[in-house]
């Protein structure tokens, strides 16, 4: 019986996931500079800003992450009278429900520095980054990801110094106990001079959280404040002990005391002259995060894409695919390429249709080129199909 | 689409069709891959030089060349012709499907080149009688006039007494037709595998499968008894020259939407600049009747061969 198609056999199909891995790169210019903040947008709530990868009212603009700043209702910044107090906390409570969960009273817990959630050091004044799918796809590689800032005390060269935050253990000793999936450490390193105050081996200085599958990097305000918890004349409040040998104060933080972006927001500053803490705890959350958009020198991580695969092993067996329908084939039902019955008769594959046992056509691969067949030869074509 | 690149190892393009997009989404189980098919729907087989003084070597050298187009992801826009499974090598002839389209025998196309079925009764009304290749689209029962296609080897070198080979006969055909338009109707003689005994006329026949665009499957082989699919004797009137194998019967039934609306006729149709004529003279002028030109395709199952038959869909205005 002449016959079109062949039945695929339990050993003829195969599954696979195979995880593919894209490096993505994100200079801080983008960030910061050349779009002159036409790509930062921000929104009437307030609650956070995201970032596109060009002016955000052109339809090419890509969104390629968020960026928001708050802290625990523990924190020492947390006051009813400062701006946005209540939209920080709230921030900070819905990131770390989700991301850390919630302790065996029913309280959400703080965001914590070595991931033991017994004890240790907690994160309370944290910047946010959202990484949006486009970037992270299905998960941040672990040990991949790298953010480096500037932490100069010159507001107009901050990147005269730098560190570094890398999750360094991560591909190896990440973190499980998260809700949210699995998660690394941020260790800050110094890259250029040396501003942390405790850099001597790789893995001292605890800088923030990176949630892989998430795409969230938890960042401490710590980072930018110095070693001493001052308390300083006036309405200072002091947060975390900083991880600088010496604060950046508030003016040298602000992006605005030596450019023009137009419409810029001046930074509140309670006492106008301490450091990150006093940023965070008087401006407004857009405010703080163009701190941050400012004294961010670069962002590098490896995304995942988990592929799901079946493969289709179509094999063509000697006798098998010798002869065409197309209508080419013959002339007057003679077949064109035979002079006679004792030739071999051939045929050339183009494509490989894979269809339903109701004879509908699901999928459909195209070979590259004409593939011969006669009955001297037999091929298997390999289809995946990925999900 | 663009041509694949061929300046390096064979690549495969593999893309799901809209239909294999449409299963998956209904997560109802339908997207089932169970067995596959080659095509070659780019190749002319005219140029392949057999008879090349240089060699074998240059027989298919130029069909080698052949650029391969990407993926359509439409379904019915590829895999148009198969590869085809024979276990012997010493086949000089392959069956065709043709259209049986002689005078006289209720079968033959009308002038304008195309099978024209009146969709309703103001239709078939102003028609009197539909005539050749004129089919009644609102009760096919009451009218003989159909399509028919023929299986076998159309070849003069052979007698068509000769029996053709069991292998290539052909035993199961799927029709498919714009669903909007129409629905495949038994032939004379034949019965609907839908039919009840309440029926007052027998029904159309029910598709194995719409398609997301409308296009629905007819699967008729010649196990079942309903009349679509017969032998073809070889004595018997043929456009195959040939060996005989099978021969595939069917009328049209036009649907509810072009009979009680033309708002498909507006939308996809035109309106007519010519008469159309029935056997008896003009009864349908010119301007007094729009249509719509569609295809009916018949596909043998076995042998791949398929077949785009030109259908005129009419309605008087």
């Amino acid at each position: 019986m002449a016959t079109t198609f062949k039945t695929l056999r339990s050993k003829d199909v195969v599954s696979t996931r195979t995880m593919l891995h894209e490096a993505i790169p994100m200079t801080g210019t983008i960030v910061s500079g050349t779009y002159n903040d036409l790509n930062i947008k921000n929104y009437s709530h307030g609650i956070f800003q995201s970032v596109f990868d060009y002016p955000y009212l052109s339809s090419s603009a890509n969104h390629i992450f968020d960026m928001s700043a708050g802290y625990a209702s523990g924190s020492a910044l947390s006051g009813s009278g400062f701006l946005q107090n209540a939209k920080k906390v709230n921030i900070y409570n819905e990131l770390s429900q989700i991301l850390v969960g919630f302790d065996e009273t029913g309280s959400i817990r703080n965001f914590d520095e070595d991931g033991d959630l017994t004890g240790g050091t907690k994160l309370r004044e944290v910047f946010f980054l959202n990484f949006t799918r486009l970037l992270q796809k299905d998960e941040i590689k672990k040990g991949s990801f790298s953010v480096e800032f500037g932490t100069s005390a010159s507001v107009g060269n901050p990147f005269a110094t730098r560190v570094t935050l890398s999750d360094i253990s991560g591909a190896t000793a990440y973190k499980v106990n998260s809700p949210a999936g699995e998660y690394g450490i941020l260790y800050a390193n110094n890259s250029v001079g040396t501003t942390l105050k405790n850099a001597y081996t790789v893995t001292q200085t605890k800088a923030g959280l990176i949630f892989y599958q998430a795409g969230i990097a938890v960042i401490t305000a710590s980072l930018f404040s110095g070693s001493y918890n001052k308390a300083a004349a006036g309405t200072y409040v002091g947060g975390e002990l900083g991880l600088l040998s010496q604060s950046i104060s508030g003016v040298q933080l602000s992006p605005y005391a030596n450019t023009t972006v137009a419409n810029s927001p001046a930074l509140s500053l309670v006492s106008g002259n301490n450091d990150i803490n006093d940023v965070l705890s008087a401006s407004a959350i857009s405010g703080t995060c163009d701190v941050l958009r400012h004294r961010l020198y670069n962002i590098q991580f490896n995304n995942t894409t988990e592929l799901n695969s079946t493969i289709y092993f179509c094999r063509a067996n000697h006798n098998e695919f010798n002869y065409s329908s197309n209508p080419t084939y013959l002339s007057a039902s003679k077949l064109v390429v035979k002079n006679n019955s004792q030739d071999t008769p051939v045929s050339y594959a183009t494509s490989v249709g894979m269809y339903s046992p109701d004879n509908e056509l699901l999928a459909v691969a195209k070979l590259s080129e004409p593939m011969k067949k006669d009955p001297s030869n037999e091929f298997t074509i390999r289809v995946r199909l990925d999900y | 689409m663009g041509f694949l690149q061929n300046d390096g190892d064979i690549i495969l393009d593999a893309v799901l069709t809209d239909t294999g997009r449409m299963r998956l989404a209904k997560g109802d189980g339908s997207f089932r891959i169970s067995k596959f098919a080659l095509g070659d729907d780019e190749i002319n087989y005219g140029l392949y030089d057999k008879n090349n003084t240089s060699g074998s070597a240059y027989y298919d050298l130029t069909v080698l060349q052949t650029p391969v187009l990407e993926a359509f992801t439409n379904n019915t826009s590829t895999m148009k012709s198969k590869l085809i499974s024979i276990n012997r090598n010493d086949i000089l002839y392959l069956p065709v499907l043709e259209l049986y389209t002689t005078a006289g025998k209720g079968s033959a196309k009308n002038a304008n080149g195309a099978f024209n079925v009146a969709v309703d009764k103001n239709t078939i009304d102003t028609l009197v009688t539909p005539g050749t290749g004129i089919l009644n689209g609102f009760k096919p029962n009451d009218d003989v006039s159909r399509v028919e296609v023929h299986q076998g080897l159309d070849t003069t070198e052979l007698s068509n007494e000769e029996p053709l080979a069991r292998d290539l006969v052909e035993v199961a055909y799927i029709v498919e037709i714009d669903n909007r338009f129409g629905a495949i109707f038994p032939p004379p003689g034949g019965v609907s595998n839908t039919v009840l005994e309440t029926d007052t006329q027998s029904p159309a026949a029910t598709p194995s499968f719409i398609d997301d665009d409308n296009i629905a499957s007819y699967y008729f082989t010649l196990r079942n008894t309903n009349g679509f699919v017969a032998n073809l004797g070889g004595t018997e009137d043929s456009s195959i020259a040939g060996p005989r194998g099978t021969k595939l019967g069917f009328r049209i039934m036009s649907s509810l939407e072009l009979r009680t609306s033309d708002y498909l006729f507006t939308q996809l149709g035109t309106l007519a600049a010519s008469a159309l004529s029935n056997d008896a003279g003009t009864n349908l002028t010119a301007s007094n009747y729009r249509f719509i030109d569609t295809t009916v395709r018949v596909t043998g199952v076995n042998t791949g061969y398929r077949i785009d038959i030109p259908l005129r869909f009419v309605r008087s205005v």
